[in-house]
């Protein structure tokens, strides 16, 4: 496999998605999470317990939304394999010098890249909101890895997805379900209490943006905790196993036959 | 690597099915020299496309065997990939501007950034796109984004171009302009196998075609060869100062011809027979004989589309 080759795809996937429509998906709508969530409920709740100390309820709602972008990311990255399918440049790209899997890093690098600069944006609009940041450098650091986990797990989910679709209608359907569900049955927006109801605990703690919102939360506040570990290996081991998923739906893509 | 043997591509029983049912592509043979534009010739769903789809990998043939510049079909991957052009038949398309839509291919294709500028201008310009540089693709007409798509290949270097069916839907300027930008690279080394059905299209541009139908090559030979080996079926057609079913008993005596009457008033009558010259004698004795006048006389010359019928059984 040529890297460069894999790099040049992801140049052309952000060349192509670099357009108001697709920056407004991916920025727009967690910045409105930002501003009027963290605003609206931080007026109402109190300081949030994580990692043995307490935070005001901005500083829980922006590592979420940094986690969210993730999934935002995702959602794009599937779109183009679905994009690429329906308007005949996956064949194209696939008669040229490029492997199947080549084109396949290429979308998870555009999905790490569309993450990353979505994560940016909304840290920097985190520090408008909050009058700056607290971030260590080994806080920042687990932010970035894990967004990267985060990304090859919802590009991975998502690809798979758009692997197996039969139509756009359907892609973006279960899609919207998809972003709505894990982003609200996840710790993004707030933590979940023992009081909660347990199914819902139970599909809250089976969500893998669940963890990536631990993490990159862990890494906001500068709290490496034991539970920190165990998080880690569940999001990592899910997301090989989905990365695994991903590879096989994504050869069940058929190319050159009507 | 320089490729040393005569034919770029050398294709030997190559068969292809869809799941085990009938084959798409039944056993086709034939080879293409360097340099040459070579012509695959069938109706809708013959089998022309599934066959440039095995010639670039994009699908693995069922059997039989096939080099393409020098490598193995059956061993070949991107490195061939690399050193091939296709314009598929099917519309492909960024969602993005006509001149950025050039721009990333060439990043596709790794051509340095001078390069592309130069090429994108003059693309645009031989093309007549440059007034939809800014267009997005899908505001486009059919016309246009075919142009771009054909363009679109010229963003990299290539030995060996695959175009299937290029020029569907394309005005006959364009359609002219296409054909003779192949003409001039097939000029400077470029070796082209061109599928189509407008049969216009391949006379003017082939130097050999294959006529293939329901998988199977029927004939492949150069054009004029293709033309000389159906010349039997010469038409001579002759219009008279008056209609009627005695003029049409008189030339329906000539032995050996089949007459065809005019559709309409006004129309000629065709005779068909294998010696035109003394179809032509025949009718101007006839004219003379009962004091018919002739009005016109003409040799029809066996055209490619006359062969082609002919071929997949379909005329004559």
């Amino acid at each position: 496999m040529d890297l460069l080759n894999s790099y040049r795809l992801a140049m052309r996937n952000i060349l192509v998605n670099a357009d108001p429509g697709t920056m407004v998906f991916l920025l727009m709508m967690p910045t409105l999470y930002l501003v009027f969530m963290g605003y609206m409920f931080g007026s109402l709740i109190g300081g949030i317990a994580v990692g043995g100390s307490s935070i005001d309820y901005m500083s829980f709602l922006s590592p979420g939304i940094i986690s969210f972008q993730t999934l935002t990311a995702g959602a794009v990255a599937g779109g183009m394999l679905w994009s690429d399918r329906r308007y005949g440049m996956f064949e194209q790209i696939l008669s040229g010098p490029y492997t199947r899997a080549e084109y396949l890093l290429g979308i998870v690098l555009t999905t790490m890249a569309l993450a990353i600069f979505g994560a940016i944006i909304m840290l920097i609009i985190s520090a408008v909101l909050t009058g700056g940041l607290a971030l260590t450098v080994a806080g920042f650091a687990l932010i970035i890895a894990n967004l990267i986990i985060g990304s090859v797990f919802w590009g991975a989910f998502l690809l798979a997805l758009a692997a197996i679709s039969k139509s756009n209608q359907m892609y973006n359907s279960i899609q919207v379900i998809i972003l709505f569900f894990a982003s609200f049955a996840s710790t993004v927006f707030y933590p979940v209490s023992t009081t909660a109801p347990l199914a819902l605990r139970l599909v809250v703690d089976f969500n893998p943006l669940t963890y990536v919102a631990n993490t990159v939360r862990a890494g906001y506040i500068s709290s490496f905790t034991p539970a920190l570990l165990d998080d880690e290996i569940i999001l990592v081991v899910v997301t090989a196993a989905m990365f695994l998923l991903s590879i096989l739906s994504y050869r069940r893509v058929r190319i050159g036959l009507k | 690597m320089p490729v040393e043997q005569e034919n770029v591509v050398e294709v030997k029983d190559l068969r292809f099915t869809y799941g085990g049912g009938r084959y798409a592509v039944d056993g086709i043979s034939f080879g293409i020299r360097k340099g040459e534009i070579f012509g695959f010739l069938g109706k809708n769903g013959a089998g022309k496309t599934t066959t440039i789809k095995m010639l670039t990998t994009l699908i693995r043939p069922t059997s039989g065997s096939a080099t393409v510049l020098g490598t193995d079909l059956m061993h070949a991957g991107k490195s061939l990939r690399r050193r091939v052009g296709v314009v598929m038949q099917e519309e492909s398309f960024d969602f993005t501007t006509v001149e950025k839509s050039l721009d990333i291919y060439g990043v596709l294709w790794g051509t340095p950034k001078k390069e592309r500028e130069k090429r994108i201008e003059d693309l645009l310009s031989f093309f007549e796109l440059e007034d939809s540089r800014k267009k997005r693709m899908w505001d486009l007409s059919g016309g246009q984004k075919r142009r771009v798509q054909v363009a679109r290949e010229f963003m990299h270097d290539m030995e060996l171009l695959f175009l299937d069916e290029p020029t569907v839907g394309l005005d006959t300027i364009a359609r002219r302009k296409i054909l003779d930008m192949v003409m001039e690279k097939a000029k400077d080394g470029l070796t082209v196998l061109f599928t189509t059905h407008n049969l216009e299209e391949a006379d003017y541009l082939c130097q050999r075609i294959a006529i293939i139908d329901r998988g199977k090559i029927l004939a492949n030979d150069s054009v004029s060869a293709l033309k000389r080996s159906y010349s039997g079926f010469k038409t001579v057609e002759a219009s008279f100062d008056r209609d009627g079913n005695e003029i049409a008993r008189l030339l329906e005596s000539i032995p050996g011809v089949r007459v065809e009457r005019p559709a309409e008033k006004g129309e000629p009558f065709k005779l068909i027979g294998p010696e035109p010259e003394k179809t032509v004698r025949a009718v101007v004795d006839i004219a003379v004989k009962s004091g018919i006048k002739l009005e016109w006389l003409n040799i029809h010359a066996v055209t490619l589309e006359e062969v082609f019928l002919k071929a997949v059984g379909a005329g004559g």
